[in-house]
Order: C-alpha cells, then structure tokens, then sequence
C-alpha cells in the first residue's frame, strides 16, 4: 500500500513538474509568438507552412552571414592594431577526438623507412621498374562490369585486360610472373554488379581484398569530362597508420610514378574512417581578376592564396569518373591463397565481447585523426577542397615527395 | 564510431622477452612491477637490413652465461648474449658453398641446455634443420679472444627426408629426439645420439568421398617436457593431430581449428594443454586430453600468428605475428594482459626467465616506483612488496637464492590462484557475460521447444 501511495505521489509529482514544464514551453511560445515569430510546424496549411519555413532558413543563414562578417571585421581591426586576433573556435569533432594509435607511421622512423625499402612494392616505387597490370574478372561478368573495367583501364595506364574464362586464379598469377606484370586486379561481380576489388602484388606482393561499393561509372556522373592519354597524378590522403601505409603503397605502384603533369590529370584515393574513395578528375588553373573588395569573406582567402592582390588562381575541377567507394575486408600476406594463406589483417567484426572491445571493433585500421598531421588552422574536410588544395599548392611540383604523400594533405 | 577514449590494458607480471622480426632487429621488452607492469621496449639490438631476417630462435637461459641463437636468412647463425646482444661468434649455416643461403633457409634451430659431450662450460651444442632436410649437429667451441671466432668441435650432417620440404622441426624437453614435418613430409622422430629415425607417422585414410588431403604440415611440438613420445601437430588444412609414438603411427585425436593454416603450437608445462595459433589470427587453448577447445584467447589480433611462447614460470604466454604486435595473455583468464606495437612483421618470440631474478629497481625509474606502488595499492592489498625482496635476495649469496627458488617451485602452483584474485573484476565481467550467453541459450532452447511443439 504505502508503496504503491509512494508511487502515485511521485506520479503527482512528476505530473506537476510535467505541466510546469509545458506551461513554461508555453509561455515561451507565446512569447516568440509576441515577438512576431511563428513556428512552422504549428501551421497547417502547407504552402504556408512551407513559405515560413523558407523565410527562417534565409533569416537564419543572414545572421550567420552578418556572424561570420563581424568576426571577420573584427580580426582585420585586431590586425591593423597589431593585436592577437581571438583564436577561431575549432569545432568538436568524431574526426578530432579521436585517440592517437601508436601505429601512425612517423616521419623519422627509420624503421619504417628500411622496412619500405625492403617491401615488395619497392621496385616499383624506387623507379626501377614501371608498373603493368592485369585487369581480369571473376568467372561471371556482364553489364556494369565491363563498363567498369573499360574506365578502369582509362584510369590506370600500362593495364591489360584478360578474359578470365576458366582459368584459377593462381594460374593466372603464375601467367602474370611469366609476363612481368607488377600487380593484378580482380573485379568480382555480383548480380551483374561490381562488389569486390582484389588488388595483388606481383609475384610476391601481399593481397588486398576490397569490399566495392556507390559504384559510378563515368556516363552518369553529370559535366563529366574525358581523360587523356596522359600518366595521371596520384593524390593518397590519410594512408598514416602502419596498415595504411602499406595499403597506400600498394596502391601506389599500380600507377606510373612519373607522372604527365601536362595532362592535368589526378586520381584520388581518399580514406576516411577506413572508407577509401575513390575518385578521378582533370583540373585546370585559371587565373582571374579579383573583383575589387565586394565581398569581405573573400577576402582572408585572398591573402592566403595568392601574393599578388590583383591576380587570384582558381583550380577547378572536372570530374572524369569512375567513382567509388572501397573498404578493406583482408590483407593477405603473399599471393591469393584462400586455403594456406596468412592473412596481414583480417577484418573480426565482434572481436571480444567486453565493452571497452567493442570499441575497440570500431577503431579505424587505415588512418587515425589528423591531429598531428594537420597544419595549423583546421580546414574543412571536404574531398574537393582537399583535392583543390593540392593542386593549388603542389601545382606542378611532384606529389610524391619523399615523405609528402602518406601524411596526406600537409598544405 | 571511431574510439574516443584510451583503452586501458591490466598490465602483466614482471617479465621479460625478446622478439625478433623480418628486419632482422632483436626488441627486448620489459615489463617492471608487481601488478599492472606496462611493457615496454627498452632495447633494440642490430641494424635494419631485410638480408639478416630472422628465422629461428633459441634460448639457453641457465643462470650463468645465458646464449641466444638465431637463425638468419643470409645462411648465419648468430649466437649472442640474451643480456646485452653482444654477439658472441657466428656460424654459417651450410658447410659447402655449393648450396645458397636463400634457397635452404633453416626452419629448426636449438641450442642444447645440457652439455653434451662433458667438455668445457665455454662450450655449446648447435641443433639446426634446414628446409632441404639437411638437419645438423654441431658443438662449438667459444674462443676466449674477443673477436667472436669459435671452432667447431665436432659435427654430424644427415639429411631428414628425401624429398618434400621441412617447415617445423622441434627438440624434446630431454633434448634426445628431434621431430620433423613439412609438406610431403609426414611427421618422424629421429634418435640424436645415433641419428637414427625411430618413428614416422602414416598418412591418415582417404575420407569418405576417397579424397586424400596432402601431407602438409605446419607446426609441430611435443606434448610435455619429459615425455617425447607425444606429439601435437598442425597441418595446412586446419586440423591439429595428437600422435602417440607408443601407441600407433596415425593419429589419436585429431580434429579441425578454423578455417586457415595453423602456424604456431605451443605446448604448456602441466603436459596437456596446448596453445594454437591459425594464419588468420585466433589464437586458442585445447585440452589434448580430450582434444576439447578450452577457449578463445579473445581480442583484436588480426595477423596470423607466427610464435607463441609459454612463459616457464609465470601463468602467461606471449603471442606474435604478421600483424606486428606482440601479446601478453593470461591463461587462466584467456584474458589480454597487454599488446606492444613493434613495427615489424614479427617471427619469434622467447621469454627470458632469469629476468624475475634480476635486480628490478636500478631499470626502474623513481616515478616508475611510485606508479607501481599506486597499482599494487589499487589491484591487492594482501599482495607481498616482492620487489624489494628481491633486491635484498640479489645482495645476498647464491645459496639463499637456491633455497628462494625452492619456495619459488612450490610458490609455483598458487601463482595462478593470486592472479586470479587480483583479476576478479574481470572474472566478473565475464560471468556476466556469461550469464547473459546462458539467458541467451535458455531462450533459444525454449524456442526450439516452442518450434518441434507443433
């Protein structure tokens, strides 16, 4: 009894803070509704609904507009003053809170550096021997497949398609030993859809297995443009853990490291959070004359890019697919070999049942947060400012410099 | 989502291993204090240079004058100080030149505790075995002169197997037998004192579909120190045999571990438990006995594990692999002690066991004292300030020390018990696991029941 009194007391209770809450709501409600603002979710008229909704959202970006200026304004009074301009706020981020790993690759790790020199990879990537590779297929392969493997071999010169009729698969390798090449890719079909890319080192080269996934090929991305003929560029972002790195490198000697830089081409391999994305552009540099001083937004990136006020470079980009999106499923120590391999990593979804492991399940394998690569200031994260910047920044200078690319975007 | 907090590991015992990678490095990695040591690496022996991987280890760590052998892929063995890496001599693996380094690689190598042939201590005896098959006996006289130059005493060459390559090769705890196995070879005992083969196993039936699966073998060891006549070995096909010599040449148990090559066993000290390790990372124990899974040494180990070592006192084992970490487990629990990165591919792991022994505080750091006092305050507080013991103990003579040791043996079996105690925490954590699992169990049966009812 007396319990069940207790209970229904606090039941009171609660009710009665539930109602002063909602009366305050209320209140507040009835408050904004006084200042003459009105929430559109309480109109039930949908153009009108919508039309209110739509003057929100402007009345909202203005002040972040005037927000954004009057920071602005104030840091270039703080600078014409000589004083400390406030220290923008960084946001908080997954990206930026994220635990430091012990195997992010260091630059003066000269262990590292042996161990590179001695990979499989290293004849490639030390120029002395150019890369060729051999496209084939799984058993089965129609309608996106071939599309795919067609732009595949636009993307990556020195490729030559087989067909894979019924041969094994370590037959094929063992042809590939015999025919020099440097690596091989697999492209699995599944239900006439690309889904698994294998990319093997040649003819000692670890396996990669790749889930593949957001295919999309060239002819429905929209403005697409052709690539040339010319060796592309190659841009590895984010490639730092121990993993990474050798994945990096793995995908680094499939492409010729001499690149055309006439041919204003670049390939893009991107890792976020483990995801590799994959993406293929042409840009171009075009110099403009800055308007003068219309836009104070403008204006900080102006003093950061170009030296001379009056002229502004502008990269910009044309996207020549195809575009996807890839996530390591295993390394594989030495040739395909399902049966007696030795895997490097293996993806282990549920590794331990303990809290703290499960965690643990989530920690990215490939690239671990930018907190000590990243240059002073943080900049966006966006794929494309990224890939702008480098070509902004490196423009014709060589994207491989010796310890440049695995520490991704260092402008 | 990504992790945002440190994970904390419980820390392992004092003890002390060496680790040896395809760079061919030596990393030594220590862990001080009673409870809750962080391991770490404290030294890092010869330059990086892919020629001088490491094949095969071996350690001799008696009291005076421990040696450590390895095998290098350039076709040397070094042998060296385990204290300080100072290499003592070196030996070329092949007699004639006619045979290259790189094709005969040496997968087996032991170097003798027991001297052998009653001559001086400034000696020792050199076990190796080479892919081809061309296993080797050799004693070694170590020169006083500091250069390193040592004489071959005496020698004996014999060729194990005709055709087929070795790819494990293991001496007994009496280090009167050695066993090999590879693929196309079957697994056979040879006498040492006579170099005679007394054993080899037959190949098992064809199964029921008349397939024959080929001899492939991986890894092998003997079941106890003091009994040879008991192997386990694991096969390129994921099945771990147990062959009793005394009893018939096929396998008495054998059964299926995963689905990949299973490249490391390991045996335990109480003569039936063995530890196996697979190509794609797990790493388990099994009762040999009955041939039943004890457990999952459960964890992100994602590379295949290429040695386990047994610590021989201590309840842990060390694990490691391709995946370059090195990992301390604990047996009872099965639970992670702790996982240091080491760069590398790593081949082999040994403990030196002499470490517990030696003087603990002059390494360690003052600030490194009081963290392990604050640990040893927050795991147990019954537990006994050793450390400082052993400091007095190291001061005083060898007699007390033996008598120390003495205690130690008998000490031996309630080792475990303590540490189970300092980890019920964990312990619990697991029951409740478990309770959940068997809720689980409970609910699936009742589904079942509620499935065959109609």
């Amino acid at each position: 009894m007396g319990r069940k009194r207790k209970a229904s007391e606090s039941e009171a209770e609660d009710a009665f803070e539930k109602e002063k809450e909602n009366e305050e709501y209320r209140n507040k409600q009835q408050q904004k509704k006084k200042a003459g603002e009105i929430v559109p979710s309480m109109i039930r008229n949908k153009e009108r609904r919508s039309e209110v909704h739509a003057k929100l959202k402007h009345q909202k970006k203005v002040e972040k507009r005037k927000k954004i200026q009057a920071r602005d304004a104030a840091e270039k009074r703080a600078l014409e003053l000589g004083e400390e301009p406030q220290p923008r706020s960084v946001p908080r981020t997954i990206e930026n809170t994220r635990e430091l790993d012990e195997t992010v690759c260091k630059p003066d790790d000269e262990e590292l550096f042996a161990g590179n020199d001695a990979d499989e990879f290293s004849v490639v990537l030390k120029r002395e021997g150019t890369p060729k590779v051999l496209i084939t297929t799984a058993r089965f392969n129609s309608t996106r497949g071939p599309a795919f493997i067609s732009e595949l071999l636009s993307v990556i010169p020195n490729a030559h398609y087989y067909k894979r009729g019924t041969y094994d698969l370590k037959k094929i390798v063992e042809y590939a030993k015999n025919k020099d090449f440097t690596s091989i890719i697999v492209v699995h079909t599944n239900r006439r859809e690309p889904d698994a890319l294998l990319i093997m080192g040649v003819p000692d080269g670890p396996t990669a297995h790749f889930k593949l996934s957001k295919l999309v090929l060239r002819k429905d991305i929209k403005n697409h443009g052709n690539p040339t003929s010319h060796k592309p560029e190659l841009v590895l972002t984010n490639f730092t853990t121990r993993l990474g790195h050798r994945i990096g490198r793995l995908i680094q000697s499939i492409f010729p490291q001499d690149p055309n830089f006439r041919g204003r081409r670049v390939v893009t391999f991107h890792n976020q959070r483990d995801f590799i994305f994959f993406r293929h552009h042409r840009y171009i540099f075009e110099s403009k004359e800055s308007k003068e001083n219309n836009s104070e937004g403008k204006k900080a990136k102006d003093a950061k890019l170009a030296k001379a006020p009056q002229e502004k470079v502008v990269a910009r980009l044309q996207e020549c697919g195809p575009r996807f999106t890839l996530k390591l499923i295993s390394l594989q120590h030495g040739t395909f070999d399902t049966k007696g391999g030795e895997y490097e990593w293996v993806h282990k979804r549920n590794a331990s049942p303990r809290v703290s492991d499960t965690l643990y399940a989530f920690l990215p394998n490939l690239y671990v947060s930018r907190k000590w690569t990243q240059a002073e200031g943080g900049f966006s994260c966006n794929l494309l400012w990224n890939i702008a910047l480098n070509c902004l920044f490196r423009g014709l200078e060589a994207f491989f410099g010796e310890e440049g690319w695995y520490l991704g975007t260092r402008c | 989502m990504p992790r945002t907090t440190t994970i904390e590991c419980p820390g392992c015992p004092p003890l002390r291993a060496l680790t040896f990678d395809v760079l061919g490095l030596i990393k030594v990695i220590e862990a001080h204090g009673k409870q809750g040591g962080v391991p770490k690496v404290v030294e890092r022996w010869f330059e990086p240079d892919t020629s001088k991987c490491v094949l095969a280890a071996s350690i001799n760590d008696r009291k005076i004058d421990p040696l450590l052998a390895v095998a290098r892929k350039s076709g040397v063995i070094e042998v060296c100080s385990p204290i300080n890496g100072d290499v003592r001599f070196t030996v070329p693996n092949v007699s004639d030149a006619s045979l290259r380094a790189e094709d005969d690689a040496v997968v087996g190598l032991h170097l003798f505790s027991r001297q052998k042939l009653e001559l001086t201590s400034r000696s020792c005896t050199l076990f190796t075995c080479t892919t081809k098959g061309n296993a080797s006996m050799r004693s070694i006289e170590i020169a006083d002169s500091p250069e390193g130059s040592a004489s071959v005493g005496s020698s004996r060459t014999w060729s194990v197997c005709a055709s087929g390559n070795i790819l494990c090769s293991k001496v007994d705890g009496s280090e009167n037998y050695a066993l090999f196995g590879g693929k196309g070879v079957e697994v056979n005992m040879w006498d040492l004192e006579n170099c005679t083969k007394i054993w080899a196993a037959k190949s098992p039936p064809k199964n029921s579909l008349d397939m024959f699966s080929p001899t492939w073998f991986t890894s092998a060891t003997f079941m106890s120190k003091d009994d040879h006549r008991k192997i386990v070995a694991g096969t390129n096909n994921h099945q771990v045999r147990l062959y009793d010599i005394s009893a018939q040449r096929r396998p008495v148990i054998s059964f299926d571990f995963r689905e990949t090559p299973i490249k490391a066993i390991a045996e335990d000290l109480d003569g039936y438990t063995v530890y196996i390790g697979n190509g794609s990372g797990d790493l388990a124990s099994v009762d040999m006995r009955t041939g039943k899974l004890l457990g999952c040494f459960l964890g992100k180990c994602s590379g295949s594990i290429r040695s386990i070592a047994r610590h021989p006192e201590l309840p842990v084992i060390a694990s490691c692999g391709l995946d370059s970490y090195i990992r301390i487990w604990d047996i009872k629990t099965r639970q992670l002690l702790s996982a240091v990165f080491l760069k590398q591919h790593l081949t082999n792991v040994v403990f030196d066991s002499n470490f517990a022994d030696k003087e603990v505080t002059p390494l360690a750091d003052p600030p490194l004292n009081t963290k392990q006092i604050a640990n040893e305050n927050e795991v147990s507080d019954d537990e006994e300030t050793l450390p400082v013991k052993r400091k007095k103990a190291s001061k005083k003579d060898e007699g007390i020390k033996k008598k120390k040791k003495k205690k130690k043996a008998t000490k031996d079996s309630e080792v475990p018990e303590e540490n189970e105690e300092s980890k019920k925490g964990a312990l619990k954590e697991k029951e409740g696991s478990k309770k959940l699992k068997s809720k689980k169990r409970s609910k699936r049966s009742k589904y079942e029941i509620v499935d065959d009812a109609p």
